[in-house]
């Protein structure tokens, strides 16, 4: 079975190709897809089939509902927009990614940006870097004009692994394809719910970087109520106010605090839907 | 994707020896030990990226500048009688779930070094690894041994501290051996070259600790330079075993006294499977137990 099968073959120019990671922290990839299909539509024009990069020894269920591994590539001709959602793939990583470099070049793309979030300790409230690795140095200075945290050196610690955004840069790299990792801190109580904050530097990013005309106003309502909620939640709760109180005067939390913030603040999110 | 040799060298009937890493790094020790020791040069590589998942990544200024692979590396060294190609794993192919090879591409990668064996005619192939056994770490690892074929066996209880795998504890005849150990001698019998699998005993209650047993590879290392009519200095890996056996003296002190008595009795008894000396529950709690001691034990080395 070939594993990419074209549903049709919608005409681009030369499109930027975003990658969002299904269940990645702050809902990342799942709330930037959604987000640009509600303001920009997007036909899903391939799909990787899962046989040979997922366990299909059963399936998950969740709410009373069957999930099935997806991975898909949806397109927005009219702003040469390539976007592709994924769960994380089990098995042959390398020809994974060579897929997703296959459709890019295909269609002619000129660039391709990962989406993902990076565990922070910081709070909510604290105003959000937004960091970058870049395939080249051409692609840095062609992104010199937005705020991205542009000087971090890194190595993997030993024991460690590199996550599947820079297999990707990497790989495409190695295929003369551009692109950059694109990481916002996510508050670690934030993970497991949706980071709207997180969300609208991604797509504020996207929207200046490729001319996408986004609307943004619904985000902001949507931040507005999200924080509006944490708020009446350190109303209710005077622990969960101390605990955030302490993280904004940037001291240090125990583990206790650290593990009830988190399970308070995704419990009642989850609860007020 | 594939093999890449550096280069060809004409070759005289060599064997080959091949170490990954797994239980105590006993194989993965063992040839890269005697690699070492006879100066053994590169001879080509496995390309990783099919096979593995990335290890590290290097960024700066922001810009990725390179990937690390696990490596998977041939060399050879020319010998007085039959020359070496020694194969050195960094990783066993797999999943991210284990560390063992398993599946398609760890049948594959066994295929590719059958095939660089076949291409210098290796007469013989060779592979190390781990014997979990109760027994007890102040005595000296007995080395397991399988053929893939019968008319091996013989030679191979002719070895000194060697015993046949079905004579082991009193197991009988039926056994198996995990990952590439025993998938590639498995797949070189099926490609008609003849195979050895050597395994250096670590007892049961350290096989699951994340430090290496480099004592099992000493006795490894004495019965492949016999085997291989080589010259390795026996006390090549000495500090190295030292340093362990101290961490080991140290933890083994942190164990409840009833089951220290219990597995000191080992030292005399025989051992068989159908009578082990420590029970199901004391093995159950050195599971339990054994990853914490180590990471003290480490601590205060």
């Amino acid at each position: 079975m070939e594993p990419l099968k074209y549903l049709s073959k919608p005409k681009f120019r030369n499109p930027a190709l975003a990658v969002c990671w299904e269940a990645d922290a702050g809902q990342m990839g799942e709330g930037v897809v959604k987000y640009l299909k509600e303001e920009l539509g997007g036909e899903a024009f391939c799909e990787i089939d899962p046989v040979e990069f997922f366990p299909l020894s059963g399936v998950a269920i969740e709410s009373d509902v069957v999930l099935f591994p997806e991975s898909t590539f949806y397109a927005v001709p009219d702003r040469d927009l390539i976007v592709f959602f994924s769960a994380l793939p089990r098995y042959e990583w390398f020809h994974f990614i060579n897929l997703i470099i296959d459709v890019a070049q295909e269609c002619h793309a000129r660039e391709i940006y990962t989406i993902g979030g990076m565990i922070t300790l910081g709070p909510h409230t604290a105003p959000r870097d937004f960091w970058a690795t870049f395939s080249s140095p051409q692609i840095k200075k062609s992104l010199a004009g937005y705020e991205l945290s542009r000087e971090l050196d890194f190595e993997t610690p030993p024991g460690g692994r590199p996550t599947l955004n820079s297999f990707l840069l990497w790989a495409a790299k190695q295929r003369n394809l551009q692109g950059a990792n694109l990481w916002v801190p996510v508050p670690f109580y934030m993970v497991g719910v949706s980071d709207l904050k997180a969300h609208k530097k991604i797509l504020e990013f996207m929207d200046n970087r490729l001319a996408l005309g986004l609307n943004l106003a619904p985000i902001d309502s949507r931040i507005s109520r999200q924080d509006e909620r944490i708020a009446q939640l350190r109303r209710e709760q005077p622990e969960i106010e101390s605990i955030i109180g302490k993280l904004e005067g940037n001291l240090r939390l125990s583990e206790e605090d650290h593990e009830k913030l988190a399970k308070e603040v995704e419990e009642y999110l989850q609860k007020q839907g | 994707m594939g093999l890449v040799l550096h280069r060809e060298p004409d070759l005289n009937s060599p064997d080959m020896i091949i170490g990954w890493p797994g239980i105590g790094n006993i194989g993965l020790i063992t040839v890269d030990t005697i690699r070492q020791a006879v100066q053994a040069e590169e001879l080509g590589e496995i390309e990783p990226w099919d096979f593995f998942y990335p290890n590290k990544v290097i960024i700066r200024a922001s810009i990725l500048t390179d990937m690390g692979f696990p490596t998977s590396k041939f060399y050879y060294k020319r010998m007085a009688n039959r020359d070496l190609i020694f194969f050195v794993g960094e990783e066993q192919p797999a999943t991210r779930e284990s560390m063992y090879a398993e599946g398609a591409r760890a049948y594959e990668m066994a295929n590719m070094v059958v095939d660089v064996a076949e291409k210098f005619g290796c007469g013989r192939i060779y592979t190390s690894g781990a014997a979990v056994a109760i027994t007890h770490h102040t005595l000296k690892p007995k080395v397991w041994a399988v053929a893939n074929r019968e008319s091996l066996l013989p030679e191979l209880k002719s070895y000194a501290n060697t015993i046949l795998m079905s004579e082991a504890e009193g197991r009988g005849n039926q056994g198996s051996i995990t990952g590439l150990n025993g998938l590639l001698v498995g797949t070189a019998k099926r490609r008609n070259c003849p195979g050895i699998c050597l395994m250096g005993e670590i007892p049961d209650y350290l096989s699951r600790v994340p430090f290496p047993y480099p004592k099992a590879s000493q006795a490894v290392i004495e019965v492949l330079a016999s085997i291989l009519g080589i010259n390795i200095d026996p006390r090549i890996l000495d500090e190295m075993v030292t340093q362990m056996e101290t961490v080991i003296a140290n933890v083994y002190q942190q164990f409840p006294q009833d089951i220290r008595e219990r597995l000191d009795q080992r030292k005399q008894a025989p051992r068989t499977r159908q009578q082990p000396i420590i029970t199901e529950e004391d093995q159950q709690w050195l599971k339990d137990h054994i990853d914490d001691f180590f990471k003290k034990g480490d601590k205060g080395a």
